[in-house]
């Protein structure tokens, strides 16, 4: 098969992996030296597609040949797609190739299960030794680790990637028992300890060899199942908690062709997706913590982003005075992002803030006019119920044009 | 009015500054010509002769701000720069500052800078010449918004090692010739003629990659072109595919996530042995 083929297959079943970040890495450069590549821990996103997605890194598989049956998983074992492998020379030489064109900026590989867990990371290894070792390749590398693989191997691949991850895929034991009958939260997790002990040992050792670097990541499929968002942010915030994750991505369950009957066939709303997102930001940036978000199980409201809907439920704290709050409560006015925060704290420390202030600095008035004072102002809806001022903040869909093909 | 040319150069706009400023010349007395074009107000009254009695202080971080906000091409790009400067060497800071409205202008300015610079090292695309023997190995052409071409260039030199390449644009242009990076505010004919007539035999790779990675059930091009503006379209090599695999999406791909290619092929599914 040419390599041309192997590549529209290979990156077409990598597709469903969200993640494309290229950001964490430590400073790299290759200036004066031979090699090729630099990080500076700023990603970059070389392109767009027209989903609206970044593409910053060549993210393929090593193979879609699998030995598991995900039953969300195009690549599952029992799904009749096309299917290929490359050697790891051949995802040398495109990841070279794509980076001198300033394509992407570096390699995220996955794979399939083929033979068995500890060959299958082998191989992934051994594409990653080639670019670091031959190629004195100083781009980022992200690698995507198998859970049943020897802790010693998932060790070595953290000496030349800049990321791991490892796919928890569904939060409870019991949604993979249905759905990915091969895989166990157990070593899942066993996994993700292997990695946090990794980078804890190289820690404050700035001599050691690096370990990766830009940390570990992990990624949930939303909608394959009825798992709801408490579950789901919930167990997001123990995997912060436990294993330092610096991400969990959130992948909308795709329908895939020929689905088996034990998934859905249409896909969850994207917007619950994006609802999902934004409260994981509120955990990571904001200080919120999942219990706040979740008064008891349940999802999160479509119509509505996760920190307005706090700010309803809460409030007793608001109308809050920019004057004199604390910033940590400042970023929790519905429309006010830490920057504004930063720049409301910059400024006031110069002069009293007044309302046209935050209209220059471009928060989300509508969202924030119930909940601060400023010297000049005082919202008249600081009286009105949360559920009137639900009616009125909401988001209600644009009226949509169908489409001439249906 | 006193009327300043400082060809578009930081430093020159920099000792122009400083020397109104001693003489304390108010902002709304002077203008500068920007992109060759005068206020239409101008009139020429003569500046003060040699260093006035004002000393004026400034915070040593408003330099940076100031160079930072000099590479934004728009109307009073100069100008905004000397007013801000004026503001805060009389004790106002708040004009360096985002809630004020000149200092607002001012960020903004900055952000756009910034988002140019990033630009840059996305969206320049390289082209091999695999018979260059001498010149640049690799060439790209790009069509910058602000004059950040030079500043923001650095970051090939560590990423291309010791490759010799070339960014061509229609106003300046910088070679690395694997040890200096060079800097011509007219970019050559040559070099533009380099950037702009190149073969790319094997350009098909990554056209591939990009129409397979793309999920077609999540089509959302809005957001595509909030972060790709479509003024970048024309000179990157996927540019000329977007149309066409929105359309697709939309004539009845957006069940799965499959791309057409793919789905046409024969599948295989894997047995286990026992």
């Amino acid at each position: 098969m040419e390599l041309i083929d192997k590549l529209s297959i290979l990156a077409d079943a990598a597709k469903y992996d969200a993640s494309c970040a290229s950001s964490g890495a430590p400073k790299r450069s290759s200036e004066g030296k031979s090699g090729l590549g630099s990080t500076d821990g700023m990603g970059i996103c070389h392109s767009y597609t027209p989903d609206g997605r970044c593409v910053s890194l060549l993210k393929i598989l090593l193979t879609n040949f699998c030995l598991y049956d995900c039953q969300y998983c195009v690549n599952r074992r029992s799904s009749d797609v096309p299917r290929a492998r490359f050697t790891p020379e051949e995802v040398v030489t495109l990841t070279l190739d794509f980076y001198r064109r300033n394509c992407v900026s570096g390699l995220f590989l996955s794979s399939g299960i083929i033979r068995s867990a500890d060959y299958t990371m082998e191989q992934l290894i051994r594409v990653a030794k080639l670019l670091r070792e031959e190629h004195e390749f100083r781009g980022y590398i992200h690698l995507k680790t198998i859970p049943e693989a020897d802790p010693a191997l998932i060790a070595q691949a953290g000496r030349y990637a800049d990321r791991l991850s490892v796919n928890i895929e569904l939060p409870t034991d019991a949604s993979l028992q249905t759905l990915a009958p091969e895989k166990q939260l157990g070593s899942i997790k066993q996994a993700m300890q292997t990695i946090y002990t990794g980078e804890q040992t190289v820690l404050n050792e700035p001599r050691a060899p690096k370990f990766a670097p830009a940390g570990q990541s992990t990624q949930m499929i939303v909608g394959a199942d009825d798992t709801d968002d408490s579950t789901i942010l919930h167990s997001a915030q123990a995997l912060y908690g436990n294993y330092r994750l610096r991400r969990v991505y959130y992948s909308a369950f795709s329908p895939i062709p020929n689905s088996p009957k034990s998934v859905p066939l249409a896909a969850p709303p994207l917007m619950r997706e994006h609802r999902l997102y934004q409260a994981d930001f509120l955990l990571r940036s904001y200080g919120f913590t999942a219990g706040e978000l979740f008064k008891g199980p349940g999802h999160l409201a479509l119509d509505m982003d996760p920190k307005l809907a706090w700010a309803l439920e809460n409030r007793e704290v608001f109308p809050l005075d920019l004057n004199r709050a604390e910033a940590s409560l400042i970023a929790r006015i519905p429309g006010i992002g830490l920057r504004t925060t930063e720049r409301l704290v910059e400024l006031r420390q110069q002069r009293r803030i007044r309302y046209e202030d935050l209209a220059r600095m471009r928060c989300v008035l509508a969202k924030a006019k119930p909940f601060f004072i400023t010297s000049d102002y005082h919202p008249q809806q600081a009286e009105v119920t949360s559920h009137l001022l639900y009616q009125q903040l909401r988001d209600r869909p644009q009226p949509q044009q169908m489409g001439l093909w249906g | 009015m006193i009327n300043l040319d400082c060809d578009d150069l930081f430093d020159t706009w920099r000792q122009q500054a400083r020397w109104l400023l001693s003489h304390e010349v108010d902002p709304s007395l002077v203008s500068w010509v920007s992109e060759g074009v005068e206020d239409l107000f101008a009139s020429d009254d003569s500046p003060p002769d040699g260093n006035g009695p004002f000393q004026a202080r400034i915070p040593l971080a408003l330099l940076g701000i100031l160079e930072n906000a000099a590479r934004y091409r728009g109307d009073q790009r100069w100008s905004l720069l000397y007013e801000v400067l004026w503001r805060v060497s009389h004790g106002d800071r708040t004009a360096m500052l985002a809630g004020d409205q000149l200092g607002s202008e001012l960020q903004r300015r900055i952000k756009q800078v910034q988002r140019e610079a990033h630009h840059l090292h996305a969206f320049v695309r390289f082209v091999e010449r695999p018979q260059a023997t001498e010149g640049p190995q690799y060439v790209a052409w790009h069509e910058p918004a602000h004059d950040i071409l030079h500043s923001a260039s650095e970051h090939f030199v560590a990423r291309m090692g010791r490759h010799r390449w070339l960014i061509a644009t229609p106003r300046d242009g910088v070679y690395y010739d694997g040890q200096r990076l060079i800097h011509e505010r007219q970019c050559p004919v040559e070099w533009q003629r380099l950037a702009q007539n190149v073969d790319d035999p094997h350009g098909d790779m990554w056209l591939t990659y990009y129409s397979h990675i793309f999920n077609p059930a999540r089509l959302n091009p809005k957001v595509m072109q909030g972060h790709l503006p479509a003024r970048f379209w024309k000179n990157l090599p996927e540019g000329a595919l977007i149309p066409g695999l929105i359309t697709q999406a939309r004539t009845g791909k957006q069940q799965d996530g499959q791309a057409s290619g793919i789905a046409g092929r024969a599948g295989k599914r894997v047995a286990l042995k026992r």
